[in-house]
Order: structure tokens, then C-alpha cells, then sequence
């Protein structure tokens, strides 16, 4: 659960900054676009509304001096006194040709009325009445143009007084009533985008043109011109465009440009949704690029972490297994790069450590009945036929404890089992240092074998200093014991001479024995020494002969052996130290 | 009655969904033809096509006035969702008359306020509005024309319908006028047709040299019978209606009755789109127009003056 744990904090380690790697410089970079895409459109509608608006103005400019130019047709020639029938005709026809004068008044240089004509009133000739503090004519006159303000017919339809003077008093001068109404006809034609209209307002804020020619017809109502006078005011007088809402509370993209002359201005209006719509569209598919580019971000980020987490996975798994034993595990990658080699060393490893602990099997088995620096001498030398059966000379070393059998008859379980300890470890270190081979011990009786499976020089001579070392050792020993009140005694017997080595038993249960006579023979000999005795037969004796105290003990009946054997001892006080010839024996 | 019958059955088998326009026309369908279809132009102009997303539910008068408020009462009980009443004052007098509470839709020559059928041209308040194609303020013009074509005349004869709501006001007008210009009037009236051909006759007799129609439906509608007779009695004459030089009568003077009716369509499109009646103002006609007839003037010998033809919207050769 923990490696797993780990493994997956790595991954999400991974992901997270391959993820962040790769979205942050996104991101970053969509709204960078953005802003400046914003910033671009931004100026491209200002400049387009601008245009729109002055185009606008420009037509609403088109239909007043398109009256205006008319108009300067009337006052061309010098008035006469007498009435000249021509000039009705005239104004006849430009009312005809002007449908939103509404009527007409001609005046003569002295500002008398000489002729009045109407769509609606009685036409009047000649009245001659003074109309020379008209402000219209004052007007006219300071500037050749005058234009009023706008009034509303009967409270409802606009109209707009204009008054043109000639290039010279004695023309006179002509005031024309321009019915607004019919600027409907300009202003509805007007489209600004799909949408978007125009309106106009006069100087004062009143709404004198509209596509919706109601709103017009409802006079000079406040309630009506206000949010189109408020919708101007938010333009103001400074560049470009404002956003602002309309009478319905809408939000409107909005421009102004003044009309010249009557000093109007006309205002364009585009709803704020179409205005932005090429605004919001781009925000838009970069807000979705960026969503599609984050997902695939993230699956790529995914796909790498995991490509390069999975060999780090296997690497943990295949340690895991090596680690719980399984050598013959191999982590297999082939990315072709560290993790590949980093793969190959565990597998290196495994295998070694495989060898090593096939090793220390055997090891482990030799050591059995080998003295360690025996079996590693086997060990080494890469085969165990050593081991195999085979018939050769060997010395049997047979050693037991005298009066063992009635002392754990009368002694407590710890008390045996803490003696044949001390017994064993004793005699055990001495068969490891001789390099003799244990065969097998039973209750406290204890067989060596030396010269077998290993061949050793002097392997009698060997032998009898292994018996001497035992006896010392465990003479030692029953010196302790006495003293706590136990009465053992030690004997050793040994012999020499051709027996059959090799293992006996089963699959793990494997034991290396020696069969023949000499092995019954030390085993007799050992029963028949007492205390402190060490007893060899002839051929162990004729071998050490000259270089160890032998004494001839005369022959000795041996149970098993018909006639009497010639038995030898050797006194083991006699030997000081056991270990001063050991140097020489062993190679 | 028979034709109302057989027209209004086309409301009933449209689909239960479409609004529908109740239509309260004071003359017969072959005699209205003209404007109903400058009607259906204007809404269509607001997006109302009849027979596709509007059904109009038509009451024919035939003509016969008095049975205005009848038809009119018809009209309210049949829960139209906007009447529209077109023709003159005297129906949208009669619409109103009958208290609904549906919007009315009205278009006439006379001065809506003055006729109290609404409080004021920008707003109108109540459930009605409408438009007004000024035919009745320029009578006193008319009267004007008729001098400028018989300028020697002393005596002209004027022609209203008593029964006309905008009789009293055109001929207080007309009077003011007549001491303007310097002409005696006498006063004559026709409410029925057959009334038309004594008028005539009567004016012939008494030598009064031209004939003043004042603004009125009824004899708007009868243009083709005015024009026979005026050239039966080979009497110069001017009504407010195109179709009187059309038929060869001599002249006409009088508000644009395609503009009037087809603005009357736009407000009832409008009106059935949700608007409010009292958010949309009365509106006027901008287009009055003179239509003169010079076959017909050089048949009764009075030609026309420079002037005259100058300033003539439409003429007839």
C-alpha cells in the first residue's frame, strides 16, 4: 500500500507540471490574444460607428440643403412693386417639388410680405404687411441662413422654420415652414448594421427624427426626448464611441455627429449584443481553443507522466519481487534510456544474488559435517564429487562420556541438556580447528572422520593431536563439573584404515559416513578407554610413531574381533601443547 | 346583408391562434377596393399578412351610414382583437360609440380632436388612435382653386352632407374664406345619391359658375356619379378625392388616401403586435394632393392658368 501510495504521487508530481507546462504558456498566451483582439475590434467598431454616424448626419444635412438649395431659387430676381404672377407660379412649383415645405412666404427687400402660399391656409398675394422684425428675416439677414428652433404643429409633428436671404437686400427674402415629418423617409432608411438606427435630436435634446415616427409625433414631451438626450449626453463631446442604455434599458453601442446649420446632431445606435457580437465570437473560439488545447494539455500530460512512471513502476515492482526472494525475476524495459539500464543492473543484480544464494545453500549443507574452512575449501573448488563414494584410508575418531548415563538418570533435564552443551560447543571447536569431519553425534557419543572427504597430510598424526585437544578440552570441563558435583569421565578411541566414505540418505536429509571395520574398531576402542584415556590401534600408532609418547598397552580383548588387538595409548599430559605441531600438519 | 354574410365567413375559418382585425367599412367592397389594399400594404409593412398570421373580419355598410353603430355593436360582440375603422368620422364615431375596450384603429379627413374622438394628436389616450388625412381642413382650399380657375366668378356653390359630423366646422370655414376671397356661397346639400343630380340641376339653374365639394365620404365614394353629372351639366367642379378627375371630373384637392389608409394598416399591425394606442399619436398626412383633369377643362372651356398646372401633384391629359 505505501509503494503504491508513493508511486502515485509521483504520477500526479508528473501530470501536475507537464500539465502546468504546457497550460500556463496557454493560457497566458489566449488571453494576451484576447486582449489585444478585444482592443483591436474595439477600435475597429469606433471607427465604424464614427462613420456611420457621420454618414448619417451627412444625409440629414443632404435633406435640409436640399431645401435650402431650393429655396435660394426664390430670391434671385429684385422685387418690383407690381406683382410679377411668375413668382407664385414658381413657389407653386417648388412646393410641389418639396413636399415637406409645408408653405411659404416671399418678402421683398423692405421685409413686406409679397407673397404667402400653403398646402393647408388660404394662399395670400401682396399683402405687403411688415414683417421686417420678423426674427426670421433678422436672422436671414445677419446671415443669410437662419434656422429656428423646432416647433410642433398642434403638439405633434416638428417643423422647422427656415428663412434664406439673396446675395442682395433687394431679392428679398424667403421663410419656408419644413414639415420634419418627412425626414422619417431619411432617417428610416438609415440601417446601422442589422440592427442599429439613427435618430435626431435638436439643440435643446428633443427628439425630432426617429425610424419609429410615433415617438416623434409626441411633440416636444419630455418623457419621450429624455433617455435619447441621455444616450447623447453619455457620447459627449469626446472621441469614439460610448456604451450607454436605451429607453428600454438596452445596452447600445453609440455615436454622434453634429448636423451643421440647424445644429442638430443625429445619433447612431447599434445594440451592444450586435456591436460586440464579432468581440464576443472571438473571446469566444479563443475561450474554446484554449478549452480543447487544455484537454489535449491534459492528455498528453497524462500519457507522458504515465510513460514515464510505468518503467519507474516496474523498476519498484521487479525490486519488490528481488528483493522478497524471487532472483529469477527480470524487469523488462525498453525505453532504450536510463531506466533501461537502471532495468538491466537490477537484473544484473538478481541474477548474482541468485549465484550467491545458490552459494550459500551448499555452504549451508557442507557445513553440516565439514569445518567451515572445509566446506569453503569445497565450495570453492565449484564441485561437491569430493562428496561422491569412494573407498580410501581414514582415521576414526571415536570420543564418549564416562558414566553420562547414570548422571542424567540422577540429574534435572536443564542440568544434562547445559553439560552436553558445554560438551558439544567444546568439542566442536576443536573438530573445526583439525579440519576433521563430523559424522554424527548421538546422546554423548560423538564419531570424526579425518582424512575424508578432504585429504589432509599425516592424517594419523592430525588425528592423534584432534584426541589430545578433546581431551584437554573436556578434561577441563569435568574439572568444572566436579566441582558443582557431577561425576563424568571422557575417553577417546581411534583407528585407521580403509573404509568406504561417502553421503547416505535422501534429498535434504543428506549425511557423509564412513562404513567398514575401522570404524567398529574405533568404536570398540573408545568403549573400552576409561577417564583421561586415549586408545589407537597398531597402524595409528606405527604412523605417529617417534613423534608422539606412544605407549604399548599390550592387547586387549575388543568385543567384536575374535582374537586379542595391540592396543596403544597415548598419555595427553604428555603432550605440551596439544597445538605446537599443528603448524607443520596442516600443509 | 347578403354580401356581409358571405365576407365574414372568411374570420371563421382561419385558425383559433391568429388575431384577428374587425373591419367596419361604411361603403361596399367593390367601391373600397382601392384602400383596403393600400390597408393590406401598410400591414404588411408591420408584418400581418391576412390570411397567413391575421384574419379581418369585414362589416359592410354599403353605403347606408346609419347602419354604422349596428355593424359597429356586431363587431364588439364578435370579440375582435383590434377594429379598425376607416372611411371618415362618422365611423369612427360609430366604433367608439360602442364603448369596447378593443383598440380602434381609425382613419378619416376631419380633425380627430376637434371631433373629440381623441384628446390630442400626440396622445391620444384611450383606446384609440389612428390617422387623418387632413381632407376636411383644406376645403377652404378647394375653394380657393375653384376662384383661381373661374377668376371672375362672384357666386360659387357649395355642396355638404348634412348628416356629415364635419359639416358645421367646413362650412364656418368655408365662409371665413369666401369674405377672403371675395365670393358669395350658396349652400347646398345631398345626403343620398339620388339627391346629387337636383344639387347639380340646382346650381345650373341658379348660375353659380363652379361647384365646391365639401370633405365627405359619402360623396368621396361617389366620385364616378359626380363626374357624369358635373359633365351632364357641364358645371366646373372640385372634390376632395383623385378619383374624381380620374372619372373626368375636373380637379381634386385633398389628402392622399393610399398614404392615410396605408398608415392605418401600419398602426393596426403595430397595434396587434402589442403596442399601446395611447403610445401611438395621431398621425396626419404629409401628402395633399392636387389632381386636375385638362381633357375635362377644355371640355367645359375654362383652361387651366399656369399656376395651377404648376402646382398640380398629378395631371390628366
Amino acid at each position: 500500500m505505501i509503494p503504491q501510495d508513493r508511486f502515485r504521487g509521483l504520477f500526479h508530481k508528473y501530470l501536475l507540471a507537464l500539465f502546468v507546462a504546457v497550460a500556463i504558456p496557454l493560457a497566458f498566451n489566449g488571453v494576451i490574444e484576447s486582449w489585444f483582439g478585444y482592443r483591436d475590434q474595439r477600435a475597429r467598431l469606433d471607427q465604424w460607428l464614427s462613420l456611420q454616424s457621420a454618414s448619417a448626419a451627412a444625409e440629414i444635412h443632404d435633406f435640409i440643403h436640399g431645401i435650402t438649395s431650393q429655396l435660394g431659387w426664390l430670391v434671385q430676381l429684385p422685387w418690383t412693386d407690381e406683382f410679377d404672377e411668375r413668382r407664385r407660379t414658381d413657389a407653386l412649383r417648388l412646393l410641389r417639388q418639396a413636399p415637406a415645405i409645408a408653405s411659404l412666404t416671399l418678402l421683398d427687400g423692405n421685409g413686406l410680405e409679397r407673397l404667402y402660399i400653403s398646402r393647408i391656409g388660404l394662399n395670400r398675394i401682396e399683402s405687403r404687411t411688415d414683417r421686417s422684425a420678423d426674427p426670421a428675416l433678422v436672422g436671414a439677414r445677419a446671415a443669410q441662413i437662419w434656422f429656428s428652433d423646432v416647433s410642433y404643429n398642434r403638439g405633434s409633428e416638428p417643423y422647422l422654420t427656415v428663412a434664406i436671404t439673396g446675395n442682395r437686400p433687394a431679392v428679398g427674402a424667403v421663410v419656408a415652414e419644413v414639415n420634419l415629418k418627412l425626414i422619417w423617409d431619411v432617417i428610416s432608411a438609415i440601417k446601422v448594421g442589422r440592427t442599429g438606427f439613427a435618430f435626431v435630436l435638436d439643440r435643446s435634446g428633443r427628439l425630432i427624427a426617429h425610424p419609429d415616427i410615433s415617438l416623434v409625433l409626441r411633440g416636444a414631451e419630455e418623457a419621450t426626448s429624455r433617455p435619447f438626450r441621455a444616450v447623447r449626453d453619455a457620447i459627449g463631446s469626446k472621441a469614439g464611441f460610448a456604451t450607454t442604455r436605451d429607453a428600454q434599458g438596452h445596452y447600445v453601442a453609440a455615436s454622434a455627429a453634429p448636423v451643421h446649420g440647424p445644429d442638430w446632431t443625429v445619433v447612431v445606435v447599434q445594440p451592444l449584443s450586435e456591436a460586440y457580437a464579432p468581440i464576443y465570437s472571438a473571446l469566444w473560439r479563443t475561450a474554446m481553443l484554449l478549452a480543447i488545447s487544455t484537454m489535449l494539455a491534459g492528455i498528453l500530460a497524462y500519457a507522458l507522466a504515465h510513460r514515464m512512471t510505468e518503467p519507474i513502476k516496474l523498476l519498484e515492482e521487479g525490486t519488490e519481487r528481488i528483493g522478497a526472494g524471487s532472483f529469477d525475476h527480470r524487469i523488462s524495459i525498453d525505453t532504450g534510456d536510463e531506466f533501461q539500464r537502471l532495468a538491466n543492473s537490477f537484473n544484473r543484480m538478481a541474477s548474482e544474488l541468485a549465484l550467491a544464494q545458490q552459494h550459500q545453500e551448499r555452504i549451508a549443507k557442507l557445513k553440516r559435517f565439514l569445518a567451515p574452512q572445509v566446506a569453503d575449501l569445497v565450495d570453492r573448488a565449484g564441485d561437491d564429487s569430493v562428496l561422491d563414494g569412494r573407498r580410501t584410508e581414514v582415521v576414526v575418531v571415536f570420543c564418549d562420556l564416562r558414566g553420562f548415563t547414570a548422571f542424567s538418570a540422577g540429574a534435572a533435564p536443564e542440568e544434562v541438556m547445559s553439560v552436553l552443551s558445554e560438551y558439544y560447543e567444546s568439542l566442536g571447536r576443536v573438530i573445526a580447528k583439525f579440519e576433521a569431519t563430523l559424522i554424527n553425534f548421538s546422546g554423548d557419543g560423538l564419531m570424526v572422520l579425518v582424512n575424508a572427504p578432504v585429504p589432509v597430510e599425516e592424517p594419523a598424526l592430525r588425528a592423534i593431536d584432534l584426541a589430545v585437544d578433546m581431551q584437554k578440552n573436556v578434561q577441563a570441563l569435568i574439572t568444572g563439573w566436579r566441582s558443582r558435583g557431577y561425576y563424568v569421565g571422557f575417553g577417546i578411541g581411534l583407528a585407521s584404515g580403509p573404509a568406504t566414505v561417502g553421503r547416505i540418505g535422501y534429498k535434504d536429509r543428506l549425511d557423509y559416513t564412513a562404513i567398514g571395520s575401522v570404524v567398529n574398531l574405533a568404536a570398540r576402542l573408545c568403549a573400552s578407554a576409561a577417564d583421561r584415556e586415549i586408545l589407537i590401534d597398531a597402524k595409528v600408532a606405527a604412523d605417529v610413531k617417534g613423534r608422539r609418547p606412544v605407549a604399548d598397552l599390550g592387547g586387549r580383548e575388543i568385543k567384536g574381533f575374535d582374537e586379542a588387538i595391540p592396543v596403544f595409548g597415548i598419555s595427553f599430559g604428555a603432550l605440551q601443547p596439544s597445538g605446537r605441531g599443528m603448524s607443520g600438519t596442516i600443509r | 346583408m347578403a354580401g356581409a354574410a358571405t365576407w365574414t365567413t372568411v374570420a371563421y375559418g382561419q385558425k383559433p391562434s391568429m388575431p384577428v382585425i374587425g373591419y367596419l367599412c361604411p361603403e361596399s367592397p367593390e367601391l373600397f377596393g382601392s384602400r383596403l389594399e393600400a390597408f393590406r400594404q401598410g400591414l404588411e409593412e408591420a408584418g400581418f399578412v391576412a390570411g397567413r398570421n391575421v384574419a379581418i373580419d369585414f362589416q359592410w355598410a354599403n353605403g347606408q351610414y346609419s347602419r354604422l353603430p349596428a355593424l359597429a355593436a356586431e363587431l364588439v360582440a364578435r370579440n375582435v382583437d383590434v377594429i379598425v375603422a376607416p372611411g371618415g368620422a362618422p365611423v369612427a364615431l360609430a366604433a367608439k360609440a360602442t364603448g369596447t375596450s378593443k383598440t380602434i384603429v381609425f382613419e378619416m379627413g376631419g380633425d380627430p380632436v376637434q371631433l373629440r374622438v381623441v384628446d390630442s394628436l400626440s396622445r391620444p389616450g384611450g383606446n384609440i388612435t389612428g390617422v387623418s388625412s387632413l381632407s376636411v381642413d383644406v376645403s377652404p382650399k378647394r375653394l380657393e382653386l375653384m376662384r383661381d380657375v373661374l377668376p371672375t366668378a362672384t357666386r360659387l356653390a357649395i355642396v355638404a352632407n348634412p348628416t356629415s359630423p364635419t359639416a358645421p366646422s367646413q362650412l364656418q370655414k368655408l365662409h371665413a374664406a369666401a369674405e377672403t376671397l371675395r365670393v358669395q356661397l350658396q349652400i347646398l346639400s345631398a345626403s343620398k345619391e339620388d339627391e346629387f343630380e337636383s344639387v347639380f340641376a340646382a346650381v345650373a339653374k341658379d348660375g353659380a359658375s363652379g361647384l365646391v365639394f365639401t370633405s365627405d365620404p359619402y360623396f368621396a365614394f361617389r366620385s364616378a356619379r359626380l363626374a357624369a353629372l358635373a359633365m351632364k351639366y357641364q358645371i366646373p367642379a372640385i372634390t376632395q378625392t383623385r378619383d374624381f378627375p380620374v372619372a373626368g371630373g375636373l380637379m381634386s384637392y385633398g389628402g392622399d388616401f393610399m398614404q392615410s389608409h396605408r398608415r392605418a394598416g401600419v398602426y393596426a399591425g403595430r397595434i396587434l403586435s402589442g403596442e399601446k394606442p395611447s403610445d401611438l399619436p395621431v398621425q396626419l398626412v404629409t401628402k395633399v394632393e392636387l389632381v386636375v383633369n385638362l381633357k375635362a377643362a377644355k371640355l367645359l372651356g375654362y383652361p387651366f392658368s399656369a399656376a395651377v398646372i404648376a402646382g398640380a401633384d398629378e395631371v390628366i391629359e
